[in-house]
């Protein structure tokens, strides 16, 4: 068994989305209640979640950007920058706790603390750019974590794996021509769903080119198109690569229950997909792995999927 | 959507009695494949392609001598020689849509622009018409497509449009697809969100069918 830490703070749910909204604080209840009667939860580090030092977020968004999106918050304005993101008084503060946490994560995996960990955050992040908040993400908290492994614990090689079904076009950007933090995704084709990013083409730029990596998928495949694209792009990827530490955006809507892709994945094979992920974090960084949680929005399945994501990181046979 | 809009003024240009190799370093230099040859004012007077410098070389099948002796003739040729004499032209007070329709026609890449005394003004080619288009179908904007069949009549778009302005979101762009099926248009609202299902759902409330992703076909005009 591994020690995995938990990032959960209830406060989490503070960031309210309106009636119907899918990216609502009961995705958090149901996953903890899930892990509670999976007696998962005894068997877990708790991470604290205090709020992140700005100059952190500022590492990724700029000053302005934080600035709009704590007043449009203070004004209660409802939403920010697209009707998609929906806003409520205390959204601002609830981001920074996000960020906070993940950012306690990262500490105490770098302290050995903990082997791994999970963070069952709200609101997600990995759509959000420096400047513009998209698709129910504000900050970046992957790109912040992956930033913060660089500077504060000096970390030469990132990696991060994105299995959300949208292209995570925040973090691309972030690190698109940074050669020490490679961005692995797999997603549904841009063609057919949100954001309409993350070509084949592109494998990032200037002294980054080669670590960005896309793995498009069309609608309708499912488990068989993805076994064969981890293991043809994303596997070799990282074997060249090397990672040091391992950060996952892991999103969960591409399962075939979940209505917001076309992609028809089982709940199998995000088990599947996570084993191979922990075998890479085991044979490049000493299992060193943050996973972070984004998209997945059937109330019905997150429990499971949840749950066997969090068997996984504790090695739990 | 005039062509003035989105040509390219900055314009790489050679004369007559250049020597071809000067236009060859020219195309290579600035990565093009089109010079408009132009005397005087500005006066257009032909337009040189790799195509037409290619053509001129000696050909590989030939022996080493025949080839030096062609690359000797070569050197003597000046560009006015290869030119292709009065291109076909376009206006800067044409549109997007007439350049493209006419590169269908001529199956040609790039036009140059002249005003109505012949001078050169700029050039348009499937460069700039695709930048154009990347802009028309808000391909840079953060979105998601939806594909909808819809009887071939009066007042289909406006109840589409409702119902996704009725759920708070905004349109990037719309694409209709013609010859779908007899009676039938294929309606691709570009829309600015992440949250589709939403919109999928209340159209399949109204009636109206979507089409499977992988059944889309935006290339079903008969051909030409």
């Amino acid at each position: 068994m591994r020690k995995t830490g938990l990032l959960y703070d209830e406060r989490f749910l503070l960031h309210k989305t309106g009636p119907g909204h899918p990216e609502a604080p009961e995705r958090l209840i149901v996953i903890h209640r899930a892990l509670e009667e999976a007696g998962l939860l005894s068997k877990l580090i708790p991470i604290p979640a205090t709020p992140a030092k700005l100059k952190w977020i500022e590492k990724v968004h700029a000053p302005r950007y934080i600035y709009r999106f704590e007043e449009a918050c203070l004004l209660d304005l409802g939403e920010f920058d697209n009707p998609d993101n929906q806003i409520s008084p205390q959204s601002y503060d609830t981001a920074v706790l996000a960020v906070g946490g993940i950012l306690n994560a990262v500490d105490m995996l770098m302290q050995r603390k903990i082997d791994n960990a999970f963070c069952a955050v709200r609101p997600p992040g990995h759509h959000a750019e420096e400047n513009r908040a998209l698709g129910f993400c504000f900050f970046n908290n992957v790109a912040i974590a992956a930033r913060y492994l660089q500077i504060q614990w000096k970390v030469g090689r990132i990696g991060i794996i994105d299995f959300d079904v949208h292209h995570g076009n925040g973090t691309q950007r972030v690190f698109d021509q940074d050669p020490h933090v490679f961005y692995y995704s797999i997603h549904e084709h841009p063609s057919f769903a949100y954001p309409g990013t993350g070509r084949e083409f592109e494998r990032g730029s200037g002294p980054g080119e080669g670590t960005t990596l896309h793995s498009t998928v069309l609608p309708g495949q499912g488990d068989d198109e993805y076994k064969r694209r981890i293991v043809h792009d994303l596997v070799p990827a990282f074997e060249e690569f090397m990672p040091d530490v391992i950060l996952v955006s892991a999103g969960f809507d591409g399962h075939a229950e979940d209505d917001m892709s076309g992609i028809q994945l089982s709940t199998e094979i995000f088990s599947w997909m996570m084993k191979i992920i922990l075998r890479l974090a085991d044979q490049y960084c000493e299992g060193r792995l943050v996973s972070v949680l984004e998209g997945g929005y059937s109330l019905g399945v997150l429990p499971e999927l949840i749950g066997n994501h969090v068997r996984l990181l504790l090695d739990l046979r | 959507m005039f062509i003035d809009r989105s040509m390219t003024r900055d314009v790489v240009t050679v004369s007559p009695d250049d020597e071809i190799d000067t236009a060859q370093t020219l195309m290579a230099r600035y990565r093009i494949r089109h010079l408009p040859v132009i005397v005087e004012n500005g006066l257009l007077v032909g337009i040189v392609t790799d195509r037409d410098i290619r053509s001129a070389m000696p050909s590989k099948v030939l022996s080493e001598n025949e080839r030096e002796d062609q690359h000797r003739r070569l050197a003597a040729m000046k560009v006015k020689d290869i030119m292709t004499r009065d291109p076909v032209t376009v206006s800067p007070a044409q549109t997007l849509q007439d350049a493209i329709l006419m590169m269908q026609k001529v199956k040609v890449g790039a036009f140059p622009v002249v005003d109505n005394e012949g001078r050169l003004k700029g050039m348009i080619s499937i460069r700039d018409l695709m930048r154009a288009f990347v802009n028309v179908l808000g391909l840079e904007e953060p979105g998601a497509l939806l594909g909808i069949v819809v009887e071939n009549k009066v007042g289909q778009m406006k109840h589409i449009v409702d119902a996704i302005t009725e759920q708070g979101v905004s349109i990037g762009s719309i694409l209709v697809a013609r010859t779908w099926e007899e009676g039938k248009r294929a309606v691709f609202p570009y829309l600015l969100t992440s949250n589709i299902s939403r919109v999928r759902n209340r159209l399949r409330e109204l009636g109206f069918t979507l089409i499977d992703p992988m059944e889309w076909s935006l290339d079903q005009l008969p051909k030409k």
